[in-house]
């Protein structure tokens, strides 16, 4: 065989019946492919952008990546959310460069010092009265949809959103078998202990991928696996609807060391108590649910083959304000991701070989991974 | 003397716009009511879309201060002051007393704007 040529891939129509094929290695390196994503998935669906709680006083705002789009996120006067293109009217200088920060009382384009008030109405502009006939609210600051949930602020780009309830609601259904099963962890009233960002040279449908199935697990999460023993069997909780992992007869906390964790959330019901329940929400969220807190991972695809992924740990309001250690509890899911991402960077590596052109293949306990990849091509086309 | 508007249409920490020779604004500090030139000496913005804080206002642009009572700029980047007016509430209603242009008769410019608006 010439070098160049290769033999068709096991893709395609042959392949045996335990195996279903993935993506092709270009939907994970594609700017072309990428584009069509952030335009037609980002760009479109409810995309979570911000913890509600860090914008907490009026002026506070975070500017968020979302498709192509800087999204400038700020807390108004009236104490809602709001969310704007983060472009001025006037001639397109981006309004705000910080990731986050608080203004006292208008945004101002460094530019040439048009100024918004926190609604995004244009309140000032140099010569602006010797133009009576500038509106200032047609040429206020383009508004993005805002809803809040779990304690999150979600936007969408869209037009016309999608509705709400079927997409981001729906996919947590989905998973738990019924809307409730989530409430009684008081997402939104939890508090954020601990934060960490994660810069990972990957495509986030990587990331997506490897949240959703385990067959890695008895592999690279040896602390999970303890916790979760079923784990080593190499089906994910999101294998199957409504099911929660179990923890192991020893273990007494979801803790890098199994050792006891912290107060259950009162919500928590008998049934969820001592299970670990994983949620993914298209695009890019992941919730993953144990007794005593929830963790909550959002997204921000930068290019082809970068993610920033930020997670969060919540929990109880009372258990953050006590200074209650929650070190052994953080540690635990913060190395799951790092060998999760470190997983993620070693198969982007290879996205772009003649090996992986025509994509490569899923296990039976891989083979709901599918359906997502059915709901990207049905996006992008 | 300028028709401003009804005091009830200007509660404490609002701000209107009037005409005069040149514009002026009005503001209510509190309850006191003061009127100056509306035009910022740094650049053309309107200091009646400007911020309130206490007897100053603060340019929307940029920041420059004035003191309502006296019209000086506290520091940069304006360095010349706006003019202050006379204001005057009679029956509830609100009115300006445009001072001179610089080099006009007082007595002159002000009978002038008066017989303008009336």
């Amino acid at each position: 065989m010439t070098t160049g040529e290769i033999a068709p891939s096991s893709q395609g129509e042959d392949l045996p019946e335990s195996l279903k094929g993935t993506l092709p290695g270009r939907y994970y390196t594609d700017p072309a492919i990428f584009r069509a994503e952030q335009a037609a998935i980002f760009e479109t669906q409810w995309f979570c952008a911000v913890l509600a709680a860090d914008l907490d006083k009026p002026g506070r705002f975070e500017t968020v990546q979302v498709g192509r789009e800087s999204v400038l996120v700020a807390r108004g006067r009236d104490g809602a959310v709001n969310a704007y293109l983060n472009v001025c009217r006037h001639r397109g200088a981006r309004l705000c460069t910080e990731e986050s920060g608080e203004v006292r009382r208008a945004f101002q384009c460094p530019y040439h010092a048009w100024t918004y008030s926190l609604d995004g109405k244009l309140v000032s502009a140099p010569n602006l009265t010797s133009m009576p006939d500038v509106d200032r609210a047609r040429f206020g600051l383009h508004r993005v949809h805002v809803r809040e949930w779990l304690g999150y602020v979600w936007v969408c780009l869209a037009d016309e959103p999608p509705s709400f309830e079927e997409t981001v609601i729906g996919d947590v259904t989905t998973r738990l078998g019924t809307p409730d099963a989530i409430v009684g962890y008081q997402v939104a009233d939890l508090k954020l202990g601990r934060r960490i960002e994660y810069d990972v040279k990957a495509n986030w449908k990587q990331i997506v991928e490897n949240f959703m199935e385990c067959y890695h697990c008895a592999t690279i999460h040896p602390e999970l696996t303890e916790v979760l023993p079923e784990f080593a069997d190499g089906l994910a909780a999101q294998y199957f609807v409504g099911h929660g992992a179990e923890f192991g007869r020893d273990v007494e906390g979801f803790t890098v060391d199994g050792s006891a964790g912290l107060e259950r959330i009162p919500g928590v019901n008998e049934e969820q108590d001592r299970r670990y329940y994983a949620i993914t929400v298209r695009p890019t969220v992941f919730i993953n649910l144990v007794p005593d807190h929830v963790i909550f991972h959002r997204m921000f695809p930068l290019t082809a083959d970068r993610t920033l992924v930020r997670c969060d740990w919540l929990y109880l309001p009372e258990v953050v304000d006590s200074g209650a250690d929650i070190d052994r509890s953080v540690e635990l899911f913060h190395r799951v991701n790092q060998q999760d991402f470190d997983a993620c960077e070693r198969c982007q590596l290879a996205m772009d070989s003649r090996s992986y052109r025509d994509g490569g293949v899923l296990v039976p306990s891989e083979h709901h991974i599918g359906e997502f990849h059915d709901w990207v091509r049905a996006h992008t086309g | 003397m300028i028709f401003v508007g009804e005091l009830s249409e200007l509660p404490p920490g609002e701000s209107v716009r009037v005409q005069g020779e040149v514009a002026i604004a009005v503001f209510n500090a509190d309850g006191e009511l003061y009127a100056i030139d509306d035009t910022c000496t740094h650049q053309d913005a309107s200091l009646s879309d400007g911020w309130l804080e206490g007897c100053a206002v603060e340019c929307p642009l940029h920041a420059a201060c004035f003191d309502l009572r006296t019209g000086r700029p506290s520091g940069p980047p304006a360095k010349e002051p706006v003019r202050t007016h006379r204001v005057e509430v009679q029956d509830g209603r609100i009115y300006v007393h445009e001072t001179a242009p610089v080099g006009a008769a007082p007595v002159a410019a002000e009978a002038a704007v008066g017989e303008v608006v009336r």
